[in-house]
């Protein structure tokens, strides 16, 4: 069996395990990173908007700087988020852009002179001023008070994580594509490595480091339909909970974004509605004004897919080989504005569906988007629970997000965060040494081999594909926008029997080399444990915070839930245990209102006593 | 391509930079000389006076007993570097023709012509050449004689499709390989060289037709 | 509409000796709206689950889905079946490592080229945290942004019969990152250097102005202007000394 050696082992080459890989290689140590595809073709690479960070350079950033884009932040999650790890992200953002531009991130720039933009189809005009000309420019996002999210055209997770991997290029991090990291190696209180698969011949692989990083994005396709990449299935997160020691933070919280395309679930932007888009039903009647008549289709994220989910459930859903879904109408935009401003969505309609949006509905519905939860871990970006293991970007929940990130601050996360986190690691690194025990991995290597030989010679009869289309259901139904006691118990109860049906899976192909049936059968039974840790959390939080809304619970209760749930999964359960703690350790914005969505809260004690909510 | 290949592999000389510009250049010259020739032949057309007369002047000032051989040797010179590009082994030979089947593609078919045309164009040519200046001098006379036997004709056939296909396909891919022909003149550019292909060949038939129905 | 395909699809495995290369076919009912990333999955989950194939973005942004779609290299995901016949042939890309099936490894083929032409920012500065950054003219930024949307499909090289014939040429989309960093001001390689890195039969001057990767890039870059504009450059260069001097009134460098 080919064994590696490495003081730091990344697991993911998104923009979050680059940005720390490159970190740990600059200050000269060895560093592998594994990525279940090559790097550049990571999710980060799908992000178009934007990241934001308060450089305030544009017309309509002035005045912007880190103390409103915490405020913007730590209201975004509705108060869940770490403030203290808010705080250093704000400071940290801008420095990275400036770092990513000397790297060579084509930024979009000011331009001087009288300026343009849409807003609910209007136009306006402002004026960039002379002295801020060629600085990097931004652009407005959902949830904050100024513009400031900086871009390249349409590709800027494309851009950044192409100058992210060139720069990992030159400072000679180590990559191996096609790996796939099974589960980790560990003595109860240090990391040690990862058993992984390579995904081109199929063979187990040993891999010892002094530190691991958990970088795996986000894990979308627990869900029916996400705007995820395929890949996004949660393998990073089933590393930390097989420990049994390492817990997942508010895995609850699951963003969705109201306009996925069917039947590709590809997202098409916000922008739609912001310029003037409007939803319409079966019988292409607008009906958001019904429901929120004053911002229509222009409320919040969360709360416009709960509404359109709330109107297909009341039959207004137009049926289709792929599941029921609304229309997007931009028809009334004209040609003019949906090919320039809207480019990027008259491409997609025109590239997948075959739609021409000048003409024509867009079939969208609302469509998981984002995981706010994962790998626990302090502000260091160290995980609880074991030591030498550390988890940043998407997959972690180093807590910047709460309960619902705003557009733009993920993929700044990945990038300062790598920062942070690579620093830290660093540290660790200097003048650290373990006893690399082989006897851990000889006998996680042994659990690995008889997996996969249960699996190539078992007659349980169960298919791969057909538990997972279950599993995805499950989640999309029950577990999705509208959130109730009677249909999470019923979730976790089917997932339950649902994990149990996985130790029956059986492979219909013969599992040779790099057989995919054989890799998503070894998946499976994770996937539906994170599954489960998202359902059972959400049934035991019975409040409603941010993206998290529970129709029997419709408020957002600081009383009693202004914490953070944390899930490990012991050995032979089926139920993951959760913990919790307080949501931030400090409190720099005291809970308050969000200021939109339609949230009402149940003030904690202490803001009771000191009567500053309102 | 192997992964682990250094920089130091690469640190070059300027040959092949030099190598291209020759290719192109004497490419171009011979494209230029061919034109020029489709018109010095064409003067026959204005009957066999004029021919003799315009191949006399080129005797008389030397222009074909030193630029013959000078462009023999540039064409020689030109196959040469051509040779460079063209696929020797069997197993490449199929393998691009097999690609051009595969893409269907306009393009990629102009170069299997053009490396065709240049091979058949190496032995044709020459023979043409050598006939002509070993036998000096250049009259319309025994071109006409020449001609009187069939196989000449469809030597001269062959010689002047082949010559049309691959002077001027040559000519738009100058232009596409040294960004003349950009994105968005290529349309153009492709009429322009159907338009040229069409014009030769009419022409040298029409010269061709001349000599075999000229009475001397 | 609904029509059935006949879907002719290469197998081979590589790490199973009993497996020979062969096409096999499959049928399939048409749906509205189906891409082949939804008909290839479709396919794997119903009839046969040891199909090899790449997808990832699903969205035409990652370079993962690249196959020869009835003779042509193209993205799978962005292929709609209405827009094709009835009968769909499937091969892997060619000049890359076939991993199986539909899948080939062009990660590892696109990292040897970044190496070998350093494709990187080179520079002499340090970043400085405390500063601002360097401004720079929006329309630069533009320009150098349409040259950074290759996605590294691998399609324009498999598309290239230089490529085919020649195991050691570049291809367009190397060229075109070299292009990419040659108008970057950031970087500070000169003329010299670059020439040392592309300035060769393997790379500019190896492109035989075929087209195939003009014509098949899903991204539509540049591809034939940035071969042609590196060619002239390059060739300038070649020319060294004085001659080059004259010459290089005609291919300004933006710094
Ligand atoms: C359609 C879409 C648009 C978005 N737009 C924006 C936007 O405009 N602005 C914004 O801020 N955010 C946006 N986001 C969110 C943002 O893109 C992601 O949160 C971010 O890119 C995550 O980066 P990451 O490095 O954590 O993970 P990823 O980029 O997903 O990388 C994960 C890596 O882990 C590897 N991996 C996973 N499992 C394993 C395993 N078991 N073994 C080995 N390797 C493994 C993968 O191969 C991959 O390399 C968007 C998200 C989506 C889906
Ligand atoms: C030094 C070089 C050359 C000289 C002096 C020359 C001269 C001539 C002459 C005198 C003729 C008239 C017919 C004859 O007398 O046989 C002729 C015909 C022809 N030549 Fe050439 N030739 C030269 C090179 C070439 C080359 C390189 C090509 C091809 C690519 C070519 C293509 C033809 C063709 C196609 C004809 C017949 C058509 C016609 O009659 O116009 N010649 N050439
Ligand atoms: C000895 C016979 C010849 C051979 C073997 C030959 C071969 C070739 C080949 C293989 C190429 C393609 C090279 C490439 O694209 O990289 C080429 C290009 C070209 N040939 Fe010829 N050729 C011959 C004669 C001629 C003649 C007589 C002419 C004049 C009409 C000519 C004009 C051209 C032109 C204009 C080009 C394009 C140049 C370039 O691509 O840089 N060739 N030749
Ligand atoms: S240049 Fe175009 S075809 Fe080539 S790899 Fe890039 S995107 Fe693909
Ligand atoms: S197809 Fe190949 S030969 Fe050149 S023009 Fe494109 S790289
Ligand atoms: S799957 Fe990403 S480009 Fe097709």
């Amino acid at each position: 069996m080919q064994t590696f050696y490495t003081d730091m082992l990344c697991i993911g080459g998104g923009l979050a395990g680059e940005r720390v890989a490159i970190e740990a290689a600059s200050a000269g140590f060895d560093c592998i990173i594994l990525s279940l595809v090559p790097p550049r073709r990571s999710h980060s690479c799908a992000a178009q908007g934007g990241m934001q960070a308060a450089l305030g350079n544009c017309a309509m950033g002035e005045g912007d700087s880190p103390d409103v884009h915490f405020e913007d932040t730590v209201k975004g999650s509705d108060w869940g988020c770490d403030q203290e790890v808010a705080r250093l992200f704000v400071d940290t953002a801008p420095i990275v852009m400036r770092e990513l531009a000397f790297w060579g991130v084509p930024w979009n720039r000011v331009v001087p002179g009288p300026a343009v933009y849409f807003k609910g189809g209007q136009k306006f005009e402002v004026y960039e001023k002379e002295e801020k000309a060629g600085l990097i420019t931004a652009r407005a996002f959902g949830g904050t008070a100024k513009w400031r999210t900086c871009y390249t055209s349409d590709g800027t997770g494309h851009s950044v994580l192409y100058t992210m991997d060139c720069k990992a290029l030159e400072v000679g991090v180590e990559v191996h594509d096609r790996v796939e990291a099974l589960s980790l190696i560990h003595d109860g209180e240090n990391c040690l490595g990862v058993v992984a698969r390579c995904l081109r011949t199929g063979e187990l692989r040993v891999y010892f480091a002094k530190t691991v990083l958990i970088a795996t994005g986000g894990y979308g396709r627990i869900y029916k339909h996400t705007t995820n990449a395929v890949i996004n299935q949660g393998t990073g997160l089933i590393l930390a909970l097989d420990t049994g020691i390492v817990p997942l933070g508010n895995m609850e919280a699951v963003q969705f974004h109201p306009t996925g395309i069917v039947p590709t679930d590809i997202l098409v932007t916000e922008g739609c509605r912001g310029d003037g888009g409007t939803l319409l039903d079966k019988n292409e009647y607008r009906f958001m004004p019904d429901y929120e008549p004053e911002k229509a289709e222009l409320a919040s994220r969360d709360v416009v897919s709960r509404r359109m989910t709330e109107h297909i459930r009341k039959g207004f859903g137009v049926k289709s080989p792929y599941g029921e879904h609304l229309w997007l109408d931009i028809r009334h935009l004209g040609e003019k504005h949906i090919t320039t401003k809207l480019r990027e969505v008259y491409d997609i309609c025109m590239n997948f569906l075959g739609i021409n949006p000048i003409h024509e509905l867009i079939p969208v519905r609302p469509t998981q988007h984002y995981s706010m939860g994962g790998v626990r871990t302090n502000k260091d970006g160290a995980a609880y629970g074991l030591k030498g293991l550390f988890a940043a970007g998407e997959a972690a929940c180093w807590d910047l997000h709460g309960f619902n990130r705003l557009g733009g601050n993920s993929l700044a996360e990945t990038v300062v965060a790598g920062k942070i986190v690579g620093e830290k690691i660093v540290e660790f690194l200097k003048g650290y040494e373990v006893n690399i025990k082989t006897s851990y991995a000889t006998a996680e290597v042994k659990k690995q081999k008889e997996r996969i030989e249960k699996l190539k010679n078992s007659s349980g009869g169960e298919n791969v594909y057909k538990l997972r289309n279950e599993m995805q259901e499950i989640m999309m139904e029950k577990v999705g926008i509208f959130r109730n006691e009677k249909d999470l118990q019923e979730a976790v109860d089917s997932l339950r029997t649902l994990l149990d049906r996985s130790k029956k899976l059986s492979l219909a192909s013969n599992g040779i080399g790099a057989n995919p049936e054989l890799a998503e059968a070894l998946r499976l039974p994770g996937m539906i444990k994170v599954a489960l840790c998202i359902a059972y959390g959400a049934l035991q939080r019975k409040e409603s915070r941010g993206a998290h809304y529970r129709e029997d619970y419709p408020y957002r209760n600081d009383k009693e839930w202004l914490k953070r749930t944390l899930a490990t999964w012991k050995q032979g359960d089926d139920l993951p245990t959760l913990e919790y703690e307080p949501a931030s350790k400090v409190f720099h914005l005291p809970p308050g209102d969000r200021g939109y969505g339609e949230g009402k809260v149940i003030p904690s004690d202490e803001d009771e006593k000191s009567g500053d909510n309102k | 391509m192997s992964v682990d290949t250094t920089v130091e592999s690469f640190k070059g000389h300027r040959l092949a930079g030099w190598l291209d510009w020759l290719q192109m250049l004497t490419g171009l010259t011979l494209v230029c000389f061919l034109f020029a020739h489709m018109l010095f032949v064409g003067s026959v057309l204005l009957g066999a006076k004029s021919f003799d007369f315009v191949a006399a002047f080129f005797e008389r000032t030397y222009l074909a007993q030193v630029g013959g051989p000078i462009l023999f040797f540039l064409f020689l010179l030109h196959g040469f570097l051509g040779a460079r590009k063209m696929p020797f082994r069997t197993k490449e030979q199929k393998l691009i023709v097999r690609h051009a089947k595969m893409m269907h593609h306009r393009d990629t078919w102009f170069w299997v012509i053009q490396a065709i045309t240049g091979a058949i164009l190496l032995v044709i040519a020459s023979i043409h050449m050598w006939t002509v200046l070993s036998d000096l001098p250049i009259t319309a006379a025994k071109g006409a004689h020449e001609l009187e036997t069939g196989l000449w004709l469809i030597f001269y056939l062959l010689l002047i499709i082949v010559g049309a296909l691959h002077g001027c396909i040559g000519l738009y891919r100058i232009g596409v390989k040294w960004g003349v022909v950009t994105r968005a003149k290529r349309t153009k550019a492709l009429k322009c060289i159907y338009y040229l292909i069409g014009v030769y060949v009419v022409v040298e038939l029409l010269n061709l037709l001349r000599f075999y129905f000229l009475k001397v | 509409m609904s029509r059935t395909l006949h879907f002719e699809i290469f197998r081979y495995n590589p790490m199973d000796p009993d497996s020979k290369p062969h096409m096999q076919t499959y049928y399939l009912e048409e749906k509205d709206n189906m891409t082949l990333f939804l008909a290839l999955n479709e396919i794997r989950e119903t009839q046969d689950p040891s199909l090899q194939f790449d997808f990832v973005c699903r969205a035409a942004v990652c370079g993962s889905c690249a196959m020869v779609i009835n003779g042509r290299p193209g993205l799978a995901c962005k292929t709609k079946t209405k827009d094709l016949p009835d009968k769909i042939v499937l091969h892997p890309l060619p000049v890359f490592k076939l991993i199986g099936d539909l899948s080939v490894d062009t990660g590892t083929w696109f990292r040897g080229v970044a190496k070998k032409i350093e494709a990187w920012v080179h520079t002499t500065k340090t970043f400085d945290p405390n500063a601002l950054e360097e401004r720079m003219d929006n329309d630069l930024a533009n320009e150098i942004f349409e040259l950074d949307r290759c996605i590294e499909c691998g399609c324009c090289i498999a598309a290239c019969g230089t490529a085919r014939m020649r195991e050691d040429f570049l291809g367009a989309a190397t060229i075109n990152k070299i292009a990419r960093f040659y108008i970057d001001p950031r970087d500070e390689r000169t003329d010299e250097e670059y020439f040392e890195v592309i300035g060769t039969d393997e790379g500019v001057f190896g492109c035989m102005g075929l087209l195939g990767c003009e014509d098949v890039c899903p991204k539509q870059i540049p591809l034939q202007d940035q071969l042609g504009i590196m060619r002239r450059k390059m060739a300038i260069a070649s020319l060294g000394g004085k001659v080059g001097k004259l010459f290089s009134v005609f291919s300004k460098k933006k710094k």
